[in-house]
């Protein structure tokens, strides 16, 4: 508890200096080009497996998810500008039904809804920028806070951007905030009802992303992607039954600590005039036993001045976690164990293709239609889970009449 | 045995060679002039998160042990991995 007031104190401290720069900095000519951006993108998911970890490992893992999203991003002059970004997912999931064994019902209906606001901070002598932000969501399974930190700088040609981000998200996985069931409680398999299987109910994560940005050449631009990221507390889930050799059955049980390092490097080169080739690879470790490797290709190919297509390949391979084991292979004696596969060994492939449609290059006043676009992917995972995601994106921007210069 | 040392050695040796490689293009890199900027300002040239993809990084963050390296969601904030 005593970590979340520290990481409040310095994020709180980091706005009230940001907020003293201004005065200064407003010297430097604070131009007046006052911008706000609306975009709405709409997402489905469907998803088709068999190995639900809610039933230890064997089960459908049949799930649909239709998710409205809202973005408006305010730019108030060159330097300050905010954005406020909130969505809702509406999830029927035939394995949550499940917990409780319900077989009569029509698939069980969860809701998700989240808002993550931010407000950037720009310091024209120094090239920095600085962004706090703040995010909350809630679900019927858990409620998470969290708190961001982001500090960008730039060299003066514009050719070397870098940027570090820390985020802290406060997690409590006791169910019933949605539907109202009072007292708030973990909820387990319901034939396992019998004790109270964990103490704990909170998840802390504290997320660490640098990022360095070359540009190379006129063509092309490096970017370089280390990270940290250091999770504790329940970090198992209260409803994934585990069975064991010997026919038993208790609920997952992970370790409290979990450290991850991710590293993610993207190759980006316009090719002759036509042709974008988007080239992401991402090395993933973690203290759980898991290595994995990423691998996405994307070709962007420019049909007109408006069109864009871009097919992508998705290529991801990860190793088991050492507690992991199937349906019924766990031994007794083990102090960690989960049936859960997305801890599994397993490769996965996505296809996707985008299609993005951009507004004429009007930068006058009023309001103009800035993009549409359109995404559907495939993925396919080795342990026979299936998904198709469709995504649709339209985005508006609109500029009030010529503004004044307020510091000149 | 021979198999399982070569794959850690591999482990290491992939994400170390590919910074190596990025690095040795960092001390090729050229001076781009504001006017020389036409290709590298296109929407389609952007490295970062991108909201069309958000959707399908946040699946992945959810059906794969992996996460965060830049295009990816970091760990927390949604009751998952």
């Amino acid at each position: 508890m005593k970590r979340k007031y520290l990481v409040f104190g310095v994020l709180a401290a980091g706005s009230f200096w940001s907020a003293a720069q201004s005065p200064t900095d407003s010297l430097y000519g604070k131009r007046k080009v006052s911008k706000t951006d609306i975009q709405l993108v709409y997402s489905q998911y469907i998803q088709n497996g068999n190995h639900s970890a809610i039933t230890g490992g064997t089960g459908t893992e049949k799930l649909l998810v239709y998710s409205p999203d809202l973005t408006i991003t305010h730019q108030i002059d060159s330097a300050h500008g905010y954005a406020i970004n909130a969505g809702v997912d509406i999830i029927t999931s035939a394995s949550l039904d499940n917990i409780d064994f319900v077989m009569s019902s029509a698939s069980r209906v969860s809701k998700h809804g989240f808002i993550d606001l931010s407000y950037t901070q720009g310091f024209r002598n120094s090239r920095l920028r600085l962004t706090p932000s703040g995010y909350f969501s809630i679900e019927s399974a858990y409620l998470s806070q969290g708190l961001g930190l982001s500090l960008e700088s730039q060299n003066k040609e514009k050719t070397r951007i870098f940027s570090a981000d820390i985020q802290t998200f406060f997690d409590d996985l006791r169910w019933g905030r949605l539907n109202g069931e009072r007292p708030l409680k973990l909820v387990y398999p319901v034939e396992l009802r019998y004790k109270q299987w964990f103490s704990a109910y909170l998840r802390q994560s504290y997320n660490l992303t640098l990022e360095w940005q070359q540009t190379l050449n006129r063509r092309m631009i490096l970017g370089i992607f280390p990270g940290f990221a250091y999770q504790h507390g329940l970090l198992a889930t209260p409803y994934h039954r585990v069975y064991f050799t010997d026919s038993t059955e208790k609920v997952e049980n992970l370790p409290p600590d979990r450290w991850k390092i991710p590293l993610g490097i993207q190759l980006n080169s316009f090719v002759g005039t036509h042709y974008i080739l988007e080239a992401y690879y991402r090395f993933y470790w973690d203290n759980f036993g898991i290595w994995a490797h990423t691998l996405e290709l994307g070709l962007g190919i420019k049909t007109s001045a408006s069109l864009t297509l871009t097919p992508i390949l998705r290529l991801y391979t990860q190793t088991a976690a050492r507690s992991f084991r199937p349906y019924r292979e766990h031994d007794p004696s083990e102090k960690y164990y989960t049936s859960n596969y997305d801890l599994a060994a397993f490769q996965s492939y996505e296809v996707a293709l985008e299609a993005r449609i951009s507004g004429a290059g009007h930068t006058g006043p009023g309001t103009i239609f800035k993009e549409c676009s359109f995404r559907y992917s495939y993925y396919h995972r080795t342990d026979g889970l299936d998904s198709h995601i469709l995504t649709l994106l339209t985005g508006v921007s609109h500029r009030p009449k010529p503004a004044s210069i307020s510091a000149f | 045995m021979r198999f399982k040392s070569h794959l850690r050695w591999s482990r290491y040796a992939c994400p170390g060679l590919l910074v190596l490689s990025a690095l040795l293009c960092w001390e090729s890199c050229k001076t781009v002039r504001p006017w020389q900027r036409s290709y590298l300002n296109d929407d389609a040239m952007q490295i970062g998160k991108r909201p069309l993809e958000k959707f399908s990084t946040n699946v992945h963050t959810y059906r794969e042990a992996a996460s965060g390296g830049g295009k990816a969601k970091g760990s927390g904030g949604c009751g998952c991995n």
